[in-house]
């Protein structure tokens, strides 16, 4: 009297007897009921009872008084946020899961050839003790584009800047009053010519006289030189404002190092570099020549990666979900290894396998169910996931970073307050599962007929 | 860490008693000794790969937690003017005050207990019901299992904020809106899908002969989930209760709208503690740690349950 | 849970002394009713018994045993000052009262707890948007005569106006904010030799230009959060157009499309379209938060030299920087772009979710001087009661902005934002907040700007 329906208290049925290798134990119909009833109501109740709400509720409109019919859907699929939002769903599900996965199978094959093992374990399990509230915040840490906040980019610009020079002026600038004007690229260019005989002023603005990098002294008025043009360089400005545009008045400084360049018909015929106290002499070639500043005086300093910017925010999303979601991926393959047979992968080796061999044709065969129950719960939880976007993402890149639960939050709770919207979106993600179960399905016909 | 002299044993055989064991180093310490010197050699440079590779990852892990754990020791001001790597520089930055000045809160220490009435019950109940259901999906028949089986998986993936609404309804009717109980069946039930899942898929990897066993030997039901299944469940049953647990632990979002004033968690109260229009971290980093506390020592409490391979010595 | 026993017993044993209460006890039983009030013990040296001796400005009824539950999104400092507040309420009425914090989406919060049928006596709106919808619904209970009374005696009729729905009056605008500020560095001043604050919006971006010159980054925007760009352009509208096309944008009566919004936009993009005047230019302005804007400006190297928001700035100075106020940071109007500096105004609405005689007390006692004093001692807190003894407030800057916001009589607006529907005006990653996000990565795109501001308001406005 094996193997009889048991559930919804429905008549036993006799089932056909074939595949009964299974039925161990010839369950009798009320037993099966019993270690299934608890759960059956707690789910009914608590998780069916609100998708049928859902349901009911996705056809009426915001606050719930009007019946749209699929109205809701509709605007759904009208709405050009749905598009990125499915778009970045369907990058999560095919990324995340499988790194995850693949992340806790290296840790949990590896871990078992050192002997802090646990140290390690418990390093990678740490995150998932850490509030998704908390983790969130510690990545905005990590990925805060100011170098001198962010670790990321403290280290990428630490990198970067070891092998390439900044220039020393970044944020100087002519003043608005002088002759030169931006020229495009980051140059400046005058818009008179010079001459010789007459020394060229160039005023630079937007450093803070206290911050001039060197502390160069003032700057001195250059005197007429001959046949050549002379000029100083300095910043018209000192602490505290005060002295005239425009001229070189006491204790405004010099600025050493900036390049000064002449050029004619687009073409530099001449250069110089300011010297200590401000002053540069260009050769005689540059009288009638337009005075030109160029780029690489004001170069801005690299200030690293852009992480949550528009193009890397998904990526960095799901760097951090990998961070928090490994530790789980691990543990529970450790677990699955714990109950593999220890006897089959000694077989293997002294077949003469090698370790990757092992790994490949062995292990990974062996621990495939639980593989399996791994990627299918990330995957689930992948489309469910919408905290970590919703706090790390900032405002200004959500919309490139939007998910389908993050959408559904939005709409719901984010200030529309629009169930209806909201509950359409959570029926479209209950469906979008279905391949999944699909698949769980096949599975679980083919495990039968082992 | 100093393990990195230590010669390694060979991976995945944990005290074969009549290993040789090399003292060269070896990698594989049971490796039979017709190997050759080359492949004794690889082995050596692969173990000393495995080695760099875990403590690079280690170090990877362990830096955005240090990188909370420094801020969580470092004043507001210097929080927002600096990185949190100047510590290192300027130890004499540290200070415990953030952590203090949560600590000597009641709300603090009332809700931290609140936060073990709400997560202990909410984990036995989602491991002891979500055990016998994973039971009964791994080797009872009856019609139509695997399509049950589905659906129940398949209620992974509602989210948790289409239930809140309704379930706000439903509890209110019942009288239990704002009570820890309420909170605790909205977890269970949202734990559930998972732990059945999990637990019917590593049981259903229990050797059948064992089952077969202990049914010859007169075992019914009730005594077989006890006596086999679950010691044999061993650690899985540990994995789900230690992330149902965690889940539970860290969870806000129900708690801020199932609890009231005298069942909220310590996630709800470290919120009120919080500034409007400000980062928090002040406040959430000393707050992370210290509800990480007990989290951690759970892990600790368990860990054996993961490393030990219980299942492995039973079933060989 | 210790402390529930506390509140059980407390209030009851001491009721009838609370009547006879000679100036004598109030001490005691101040510690007595904190100890009771279930919250952090550390507030009771500040004198709120003080308030005892002067005679009461509002009669509250006996609601010994009673008990209330209000929610507000504040936490932290701000809900330690509110409770004080409380703490006064029950000494006089013998209510017990308990606060919780909604956490940020104080509709959903609120609403799920209708849903459960336990809503807190009386909630703290954010927006007027919101007060609307719960009107519509019915959830909110309309105030009772003593509570009118004390509102017609405190208010002036644009912040009764605010609290009303069709005719109604529903609510107390308790707190207001102030959304007219420019907070500044003075140490930044100093360095570009600065000294006067600037009136009109040109003399603001000539300041701007010599901060910049003298090599601070001149103006700090919070880019990253949408809301503090909406309140930009909200002043500048304010002033340059005039209330009534404030008005009639606020209910989109005109489009955005408007000529009006053309020239505000225009006149924004002469400060957001220079990278120089913006503190990391555009694109670090967009990587700006709120709280980051306040300490880009009084805390760092090279601190930016001023940054724009409301009075609650004051906060995240006192938290986040070393700066004083007063003294590092100061604080001028918003320049005038128009005729006049703009009053753009915001505020919390205290409504009663339950149809009970200690809600309504508490609305009362809210509307009354006494509260609003209390309040204002604490800190952090500008009243719109045109009643209150304005040197109560903690101290002078506080004093100044909630003076001048009086000063505007009923020619202050609200924040537009939040009247309009919260699909448009209150959601992140839509609407306004986004529209602004791009225009101030673009901000010559006057007219690409005012068409995306029309579809998604087209939109919102239409349900």
């Amino acid at each position: 009297m094996s193997s009889q329906l048991a559930t919804a208290g429905g008549p036993a049925n006799p089932v056909p007897p074939a595949g009964k290798r299974k039925s161990v134990m010839g369950t009798r119909p009320w037993v099966a009921a019993l270690f299934l009833l608890p759960a059956i109501v707690l789910l009914g109740a608590l998780v069916v009872y609100p998708i049928g709400y859902s349901v009911w509720r996705s056809l009426y409109d915001a606050d719930g008084s009007g019946f749209v019919g699929l109205g809701n859907y509709g605007d759904l699929f009208s709405d050009d946020a749905t598009f990125t939002a499915v778009k970045n769903t369907a990058i999560w599900v095919a990324v995340a899961p499988a790194l995850v996965t693949g992340l806790g199978l290296v840790f949990a094959v590896l871990t078992e050839r050192v002997r802090w093992s646990t140290a390690f374990k418990l390093v990678i399990f740490m995150p998932m003790a850490i509030s998704m509230l908390a983790a969130g915040i510690i990545f905005r840490l990590v990925y805060e584009a100011d170098p001198d906040q962010g670790v990321a980019n403290a280290v990428v610009v630490g990198v970067h800047d070891t092998f390439a020079e900044s220039s020393v002026y970044p944020k100087a600038r002519p003043s608005t009053e002088s002759d030169l004007k931006a020229s495009g690229g980051g140059a400046f260019t005058s818009t008179g010519t010079l001459s010789a005989g007459t020394p060229a002023l160039v005023p630079l603005v937007g450093i803070a006289p206290n911050k001039v990098p060197g502390d160069p002294g003032d700057a001195t008025s250059a005197e007429p030189s001959g046949d050549g043009v002379s000029g100083t360089v300095w910043l018209d400005f000192k602490l505290g404002g005060g002295g005239e545009k425009g001229a070189v008045d006491a204790g405004e400084k010099a600025l050493p190092g900036i390049k000064v360049e002449a050029v004619k018909d687009g073409k530099v015929v001449a250069s110089a570099k300011a010297g200590d106290d401000g002053t540069f002499t260009l050769p005689a070639a540059a009288d009638g020549a337009q005075l030109r500043l160029p780029e690489s005086n004001f170069a801005a300093p690299y200030n690293g990666v852009d992480w949550l910017g528009p193009s890397l925010v998904t990526p960095a999303i799901i760097g951090s979900y990998a961070w928090m979601w490994a530790g789980f991926a691990m543990v529970l393959i450790a677990a699955g290894l714990a109950g593999v047979d220890r006897n089959l992968l000694e077989a293997a080796r002294v077949d003469g396998a090698n370790e990757w061999q092992v790994f490949r044709r062995v292990t990974v065969p062996l621990l495939a169910p639980v593989l399996v129950v791994v990627l299918i719960t990330l995957m689930i939880n992948v489309m469910k996931i919408f905290d970590l976007v919703f706090i790390i993402a900032p405002q200004p890149s959500q919309d490139e970073a939007n998910v389908l639960a993050l959408q559904l939050v939005n709409a719901s709770f984010g200030g529309g307050n629009n169930q209806g919207l909201g509950s359409a979106i959570g029926i479209v993600l209950l469906l979008l599962v279905m391949p999944v179960m699909i698949v769980n399905i096949r599975r679980l016909r083919k495990e039968r007929r082992r | 860490m100093t393990t990195s002299s230590v010669p390694l044993k060979g991976p995945g055989e944990p005290g074969e008693p009549g290993s040789p064991a090399q003292p060269s180093a070896a990698v594989d310490a049971a490796g039979p000794p017709e190997r050759s010197l080359a492949s004794k050699l690889a082995g050596f440079f692969a173990g000393g790969a495995v080695r760099v590779f875990l403590v690079v990852v280690a170090l990877l892990w362990v830096t955005p937690t240090v990188g909370l754990l420094a801020s969580s020791f470092r004043d507001p001001t210097d929080i927002a003017a600096s990185g949190w790597w100047e510590v290192f520089s300027k130890p004499s930055q540290l200070t415990t005050e953030s952590y203090s000045t949560l600590l000597g809160k009641e709300e603090i220490t009332d809700a931290l207990w609140n936060t073990v009435l709400i997560t202990v019950p909410a984990t036995v109940l989602v491991v002891v019901i979500g055990a016998m259901a994973g039971y009964a999906f791994a080797w009872m028949d009856f019609k139509g299992r695997d399509w049950w089986f589905v659906a129940v998986v398949a209620l992974l993936v509602v989210p948790i904020q289409i239930a809140l609404i309704p379930l706000a309804d439903l509890f209110g009717d019942l009288g239990i809106f704002g009570s820890v109980l309420g909170v605790v069946l909205f977890h269970v039930g949202f734990g559930l899908p998972f732990a059945i899942f999990l637990l019917r898929n590593f049981f259903a990897e229990i050797p059948r002969e064992l089952l077969e066993a202990a049914r010859l030997d007169g075992a019914g039901e009730t005594r077989l989930f006890a006596t086999v299944i679950l010691p044999l469940g061993g650690p899985a049953i540990a994995s789900l209760g230690i992330f149902q647990f965690l889940w539970v632990w860290n969870d806000m979002l129900v708690a801020l709208i199932f609890s009231d004033s005298g069942s909220r968690p310590l996630t709800v109260a470290l919120t009120e503690q919080t500034r409007q229009f400000s980062g928090n971290i002040e406040t959430l980093a000393p707050g992370a740690f210290i509800s990480m506390v007990i989290p951690l020592a759970v892990f600790f409490a368990f860990q054996r349950q993961f490393v030990s391979g219980v299942m492995a010595g039973a079933v060989k | 849970m210790r402390s529930s026993i506390l509140r059980v017993s407390g209030p009851r044993t001491r009721s009838t002394a609370a009547k006879a209460a000679a100036a004598l006890v109030a001490g005691a039983m101040a510690f007595t009713l904190t100890a009771c009030g279930g919250d952090d013990d550390k507030k009771d040296d500040e004198g709120s018994g003080g308030e005892k001796g002067a005679a009461a400005s509002v009669e509250l009824p006996k609601l010994d045993g009673q008990k209330l539950e209000v929610a507000a999104v504040w936490t932290g400092p701000e809900q330690e000052n509110f409770t004080k507040v409380l703490d006064e309420f029950e000494k006089r009425t013998g209510a017990e009262v308990s606060y919780v914090p909604t956490g940020n989406n104080t509709s959903t919060f609120l609403g799920t707890k209708i849903e459960g049928g336990k809503p807190p006596s009386v909630a703290f709106l954010p927006q007027v948007g919101v007060l609307h919808q719960f009107a519509q619904k019915g959830w909110v209970k309309p105030l009772g005569a003593e509570a009118q009374a004390q509102l017609d005696k405190n208010f002036s009729t644009g912040w009764k106006e605010l609290g009303a729905y069709e005719g109604k009056q529903y609510g107390v605008y308790a707190k207001a904010a102030n959304k007219s500020l420019v907070w500044y560095n003075t140490a930044a001043f100093e360095a570009a030799g600065l000294t006067a604050e600037p009136k009109t919006w040109d003399e603001f971006l000539q300041t701007a230009q010599t901060l910049s010159d003298a090599g601070s980054p001149a103006v700090s925007v919070a880019g990253q959060d949408g809301w503090t760009l909406t309140d930009w352009f909200e002043n500048v509208y304010l002033s340059q157009a005039g209330p009534e096309k404030y008005d009639q944008l606020a209910k989109h009566e005109i489009k955005w499309t408007d000529p009006s919004v053309k020239e505000a936009l225009t006149t924004l993009a002469q400060l957001w379209g220079k990278d120089d005047l913006l503190a990391g230019g555009s694109a670090g302005a967009l990587r700006t938060e709120f709280p980051k804007s306040v300490t880009n400006t009084f805390s760092g190297d090279t601190p930016a030299g001023m940054v724009y928001e409301g009075d609650f700035v004051a906060a995240n100075i006192n938290a986040d920087t070393k700066s004083e106020i007063g003294t590092d940071a100061k604080v001028f109007p918003f320049p005038a772009v128009g005729d006049a500096s703009p009053v753009v105004s915001g505020g919390d609405v205290a409504v009663a979710l339950k149809d009970d005689k200690g809600a309504q007390a508490l609305l009362t006692f809210l509307a009354s001087t006494d509260a609003a004093e209390i309040w204002a001692a604490q800190g952090g807190f500008i009243s719109p009661n045109k009643e209150m003894n304005a040197d109560k407030y903690k101290d002078d800057v506080t004093k100044d902005i909630a003076k001048a916001l009086l000063k505007a009589g009923d020619d202050f607006r609200f924040d537009m934002s939040d009247q309009a529907p919260a699909a448009f005006g209150g959601t992140q990653g839509t609407g306004e907040w986004k529209a602004l996000q791009d225009f101030l990565k673009d901000p010559k795109d006057v007219a690409g700007a005012q068409q995306q501001l029309e579809t998604s308001a087209a939109k919102a406005y239409k349900g």
